[in-house]
């Protein structure tokens, strides 16, 4: 199956271990991956501080466009807030005539137009529904053996549209865990926002909720956590010091990106393919531990 | 008619393995000198069934007794035509499934069961309907010619029976044709009234009979054979119908009781004026005559207010909403705010909220404080609830007071009476009001030839009493429904269903009448109450008893049945101190000889023996759950279902106590301002009368905590198990009845 | 209760015409489902739901100073919640935007970081983490900047260590003049007043 893969900045740079383990991992299941050519940023999260509504859309929109215009493939957005900006810009353009000849008449500037025909994925959704759990689980060479997993989803992975798990109880991200023969913790604020996009600026309010969903996860058993946003991931990851030091906490724990996890289970290289060399919090004596390495 | 009497035992859903059923038949045919005595093990089954068919047929039973399950199941499987009696033993659910197999106790209440049920049996006389000598009428009578009475006689007309609609006004229409425009199903926009043409389609219909500017000036009779005196244009009428709906409607709350300005401040309306001035054309400000620009609409002008209307007429959220649009309509630059406690646009009729929102008007939550005028233009003070601050809306033309909805049987005064010393909320005088609890005080509207006064009896606030939640568009008068805003507060199209299933209950009530069987709740019933008249000293505790009006009086105090008008609970049964009052199949005797049937052991055995009177409509299909659960309870106890406790007569406990029965439980529905009687007073009278026992157990030197009366809801299965067993406590700690043995 | 305010439609108007999405506030029914579901509601001045009911009683300079809308996460979680299907996430941004493009920087921080997200944007039309960062720290002037790469730079390091950073800068891509008249025009047709 061919896709178009929009990875997106962030995963150029601070998710780089996101986009090297999801592209052997999804090799391996038999996807094939387009790049959208000379792709721009969505705008993320915070773009609205200095732009308006429609040039956020028209961001999305060329990007879209583009895609359109070379091939009919399903968009896979891996991170959380590419995959919103552009669901939803994708989802306005489709219901909304008036607003798709709006931008149509400003992509027209780079002979652009977007007729609406691309659908917008998140890789959860694709490894779930086009691949499945049984395709997943004869990939599986290295179990993880019960290892127990925090399957942290995020906000904008699932919110809002739900297009294939639930907004409020989402379960997709453990029922792909468990097909790696890891052992999902129960872990009510797997939904709780860690603070996404401004994270940086909010920080000292920010990091009370990641050590809430920190918290969450230790408290619930889990020795490592994963994850499908390149922001979680490292809002997750990268303060837990600053955390132990404003909360006299001790937290310690991994955060992987799913996609590691599976280049793990299917027996794939721990670096080059699982690239785990890129953590911060060094997951892989725990990984090594559960696959009985 | 000479009785055969056949006991068939069903040895099925577990109670062969409970029970010695040979033994019992061996009490059966020995003892209780019943003449055939079979068991099977499906007695439901076809084949079951032909075996007790079989023994009619060849052996000329008539009198058949099952002992099996609840007679509340396969009810319709053991009909064998009105020529038989059938009497069930509840030897299933009250026996094997509550009690552990095979053990002395539960044989003895299988026993117990058996002698009480062929005692019953043979008590038993085989009913014949109550038919009337006069012709029945099945011409329905409707009182009121709004939107329910107009919806009502067409329904009517549609299944090919009679109406006959009188309004009090020379037009029909009520307060549909006074409308501009109706918010309806799908609740997104204004749609016409559609007035005209209903009062189109009612006056061309053959099968409706129109009575304008007419009045009630009388309703005598009883279902099926009503006679009502109609005053039409100062003529009087006489029209003979089977059933009668009052669909009389409402009248807004009388605002100027209100300190909001009406009626000191020009600009300040009610939504009926709001409406009329709208449905007339132009809405202006009547101080000036100028157009509106800003209305400001109060919701629950009065209502939810316990100084007012207590309660929510569920109509003015929706009728201010669709006043508002017809402020935008006249003018899009219009601003409407619309202060509210609870914006209550039910079901989806929230569509129409949201429109509002859409439109831009201004929804605030909070309180007047004050309006004032000034300059021509009003402004309005608020707490404004959300905002946290007192806010003033300027700039106002017209203030819309949304009052509610009063029905019109509520009485002119509320009643008031001379409290007991230091009642709460007695006045200075000592005077208190009081629920108008009988056809005495309601406005105006039927005027019954009733005993019990010449209206419907209503509930707090006016409304017609009513089973509220089972039975809907009943009343306290048999044969006579409500419908639309008289019965409760309601909008356009819940008037015209409300005006259905008033229609269908009429028509279903002069086809029961015509056949003599009862209506709900016993529907089906063609037992009827007879009185042996020589004995009756004129008491009139029945006449005035009856939750349903159904027994009126001569001169002398004698009292005159109408059993089109009975339920056949048995509550004059249960008044009568004569006992003169009877059913084929259910008397003051009949319960006694079953009373009797029980065999109190010795004292020295010590098993108590505890009698529970258990309604049929409540607990005792509590007490059949608690045992499909199979939860257990004392096995000392001896379940006897009645009609209604209200039908209980004080008798009964003198007969128990006298023989030696330990205890009596008393299990009926919940009473008081959130009845569940499914006879409306039946519990609390039972409960009244209960007081009155301690003079029978005294008399006895008994002790009273040998009598309890409770209340059992049917979702109170659970706590059957822990009823019995803290009464059986209180029996141990009583002791025995020392008349054990007399 | 003893401050008397009035009702004043006018800001409600303002918003409903220049604000993204702010005629959507039309359908709350202050129900405050919003506010229970923010994950920051605690640190916020008055939570959505009072915002908007602040929007129509006219408390323009309430509103926009407010630090809520400009401390919105985009988690979602209000928005579906909201019962009555409210874009809540859309309309705190259309308001931080338009307070924003009128010079109100009550949450500074969010605000500084936003504008440069967008303008690395507009410039190369992608982000560079590590750049955006610097332009973030930076903005203040010489000596805050300093002061904040510091404390960040631990961070900095172990990223780079951790092969988590670029080490060269973001290229333009290749379409950004016509990506940037497309920008300029969507701003100007745009809702929301505000310039580039």
């Amino acid at each position: 199956m061919k896709y178009f893969l929009y990875w997106g900045c962030s995963l150029e740079a601070s998710g780089v271990n996101y986009l090297r383990s999801l592209k052997p991992v999804c090799e391996a299941l038999g996807m094939e991956f387009e790049e959208i050519p000379d792709w721009n940023c969505c705008g993320a999260s915070v773009s609205y501080a200095g732009a308006n509504d429609l040039a956020i859309k028209v961001l999305n929109a060329r990007n879209l466009a583009l895609a359109e215009k070379k091939a009919n493939y399903d968009i896979i957005a891996p991170c959380s807030s590419c995959y919103i900006q552009m669901i939803k810009v994708n989802h306005e353009i489709q219901e909304n005539e008036s607003l798709r000849e709006r931008v149509n008449s400003i992509l027209a500037e780079d002979g652009l137009a977007y007729n609406g025909s691309i659908r917008v994925r998140h890789i959860q959704d694709v490894l779930f529904n086009d691949i499945g759990t049984e395709q997943i689980k004869r990939h599986v060479t290295k179990p993880l053996n019960g290892l127990k997993v925090a399957g942290y989803v995020g906000c904008q992975s699932v919110r809002p549209y739900g297009e294939y798990d639930s907004v409020h109880n989402p379960v997709v991200q453990d029922k792909l865990l468990e097909a790696l023969d890891a052992k999902p913790v129960p872990f009510p604020k797997k939904i709780q926002c860690c603070g996404s996009g401004i994270f940086l600026p909010e920080m000292d309010l920010c990091l009370g909720l990641v050590r809430d969903i920190l918290d969450d996860a230790v408290s619930h058993g889990a020795e490592i956590i994963s994850t499908v946003c390149p922001m979680c991931a490292m809002n997750l990851e990268m303060y837990q010091d600053r955390i132990n030091e404003k909360y006299g906490t001790d937290f310690d724990i991994p955060i992987v990106y799913l996609t590691q996890l599976m280049a793990v289970a299917f027996g794939m290289d721990l670096k080059r393919d699982a690239a785990l060399h890129h953590n911060v919090i060094p997951p892989e004596n725990i990984l090594k531990a559960a696959i009985g390495n | 008619m000479e009785k055969k009497a056949a006991l068939y035992i069903c040895t099925g859903c577990g109670i062969g393995d409970a029970l010695d059923i040979d033994s019992l038949k061996e009490l059966a045919t020995d003892d209780l000198g019943v003449p055939i005595c079979k068991d099977h093990p499906f007695l439901c089954g076809a084949e079951g069934v032909d075996l007790i068919k079989k023994d009619i047929q060849d052996e000329g039973v008539n009198t058949i007794i099952i002992a099996g399950c609840s007679g509340r199941v396969n009810y319709d499987v053991f009909n064998f035509g009105p020529d038989k009696i059938v009497e069930r033993i509840n030897l299933r659910e009250q026996v094997a499934w509550c009690q552990p197999p095979k053990e002395e106790d539960t044989q003895m209440l299988a026993e117990d069961y058996l002698r009480m049920g062929c005692s019953k049996a043979n008590d038993t006389e085989p009913l014949e309907p109550y038919i009337a000598e006069e012709e029945y009428s099945k011409d329905i009578l409707i009182v009121g010619g709004g939107v329910a009475g107009m919806t009502a006689a067409l329904e009517i007309a549609k299944a090919g029976r009679k109406a006959i609609l009188v309004e009090k006004e020379d037009k029909l229409g009520g307060f549909l044709g006074k409308m501009k425009k109706l918010i309806t199903m799908p609740y997104k926009d204004l749609s016409d009234t559609g007035a005209e043409d209903l009062i189109k389609e009612v006056n061309e219909n053959d099968n409706i009979k129109v009575y304008t500017s007419a009045t009630v000036a009388k309703i005598s009779g009883s279902p099926g054979l009503f006679t009502a005196e109609i005053s039409a244009d100062g003529n009087s009428v006489q029209e003979r119908v089977g059933s009668v709906i009052q669909a009389t409607g409402w009248t807004p709350y009388d605002a100027s009781k209100l300190n909001l300005g009406y009626g000191k401040i020009k600009d300040v309306i009610t939504n009926v004026e709001m409406e009329e001035m709208a449905a007339k054309g132009k809405i202006t400000r009547p101080s000036d005559g100028k157009e509106v620009k800003n209305v400001l609409f109060v919701q629950c002008a009065g209502s939810r207010d316990p100084e007012h209307l207590p309660y929510c007429s569920s109509y003015c959220c929706l009728a201010s909403l669709k006043q508002a649009a017809y402020v935008k309509e006249q003018n899009p630059e219009a601003v409407n705010y619309i202060v509210y406690k609870d914006m209550r646009t039910v079901g989806q009729a929230e569509d129409f909220y949201r429109k509002a929102q859409e439109d831009g008007d201004v929804f605030i939550r909070g309180s007047i404080v004050n309006i004032n005028e000034n300059g021509g233009k009003l402004s309005v003070e608020t707490d404004d609830e959300l905002l946290g601050e007192r806010v003033n809306i300027e700039e106002i033309d017209l203030v819309v007071l949304a009052v509610g909805m009063v029905p019109t049987s509520q009485p002119d005064q509320i009643p008031r009476i001379q409290a007991p010393e230091g009642t709460e909320g007695a006045d200075e005088e000592g005077m208190i009001e009081v629920m108008p609890d009988s056809g005495f005080f309601a406005k105006s509207a039927l005027n019954l030839e009733y005993r019990q006064g010449p209206e419907l009896p209503t509930l707090k606030y006016g409304f017609p009493d009513s089973h509220f939640i089972c039975f809907p568009y009943e009343t306290r008068r048999t044969g006579i429904y409500t419908a639309g805003c008289v019965r409760r507060p309601m909008e356009v199209v819940k008037a015209k269903e409300d005006a259905a299933g008033a229609a269908m209950k009429a028509i279903q009530c002069c086809e029961a009448s015509s056949q003599g069987v009862a209506l709900h709740p016993r529907a089906g019933d063609i037992s009827y109450p007879e009185f042996n008249m020589q004995r009756c000293t004129q008491c009139k505790r029945c006449t005035e008893e009856c939750p349903f009006g159904a027994i009126n009086e001569d001169e002398k105090g004698n009292p005159l049945p109408n059993p089109t008008r009975c339920r056949r609970c048995g509550v004059c049964m249960g008044a009568c101190p004569e006992r003169i009052i009877s059913f084929k199949n259910y008397s003051v005797g009949m319960i006694g000889n079953m009373i009797k049937a029980i065999e109190v052991p010795e004292e020295d055995e010590e098993k108590p023996r505890v009698i529970a009177f258990v309604c049929e409509n409540d607990a005792y299909p509590a007490i059949d759950m608690a045992a499909i659960k199979r939860m257990q309870w004392s096995p000392y106890v001896r379940f006897i279902p009645v009609r209604c406790l209200g039908s209980i007569n004080l008798v009964w406990v003198a007969d128990a106590m006298s023989k030696g029965i330990d205890g009596l439980l008393f299990l009926g529905c919940r009473h008081g301002d959130d009845y569940q009687c499914h006879f409306i007073k039946g519990s609390e009278l039972a409960e009244t009368r209960l007081g009155k026992v301690s003079e029978t157990l005294d008399r006895l030197a008994l002790e009273a905590e040998r009598v309890k009366f409770l209340e059992i809801g049917i979702t109170d299965y659970n706590r059957i198990p822990t009823i019995i067993n803290e009464f059986m406590e209180t029996i141990d700690e009583l002791g025995p009845n020392p008349y054990k043995g007399w | 209760m003893e401050t008397n305010t009035s009702y004043d439609p006018s800001f409600a108007r303002e918003v409903f015409e220049n604000v993204d999405s702010g005629e959507e506030i039309k359908m709350c029914m202050q129900c405050g489902m919003c506010a229970a579901s923010c994950p920051l509601r605690e640190h916020m001045d008055y939570p959505p739901r009072q915002i908007f009911s602040m929007i129509r009683a006219g408390k323009r300079d309430m509103v926009l100073n407010a630090n809520s809308i400009m401390m919105c996460t985009s988690c979602y979680t209000c928005q579906v919640r909201c019962p009555r299907g409210i874009p809540v996430i859309d309309v705190m941004h259309g308001l931080a935007h338009y307070a924003i493009s009128k010079g109100i920087l009550t949450r500074k921080d969010t605000a500084v970081f936003g504008r440069e997200f967008w303008q690395q944007i507009y410039k190369t039309g992608r982000i560079d983490e590590k750049d955006l960062s610097r332009r973030y720290f930076f903005a203040d002037g010489i000596i805050t900047g300093i002061k904040k790469s510091l404390q960040m730079a631990r961070m900095g390091i172990i990223m780079l260590l951790h092969g988590r950073m670029k080490i060269l800068p973001e290229k333009k891509i290749k379409g950004i003049k016509s990506l940037r008249s497309m920008l300029d025009k969507a701003m100007q047709t745009g809702k929301g007043g505000s310039e580039v």
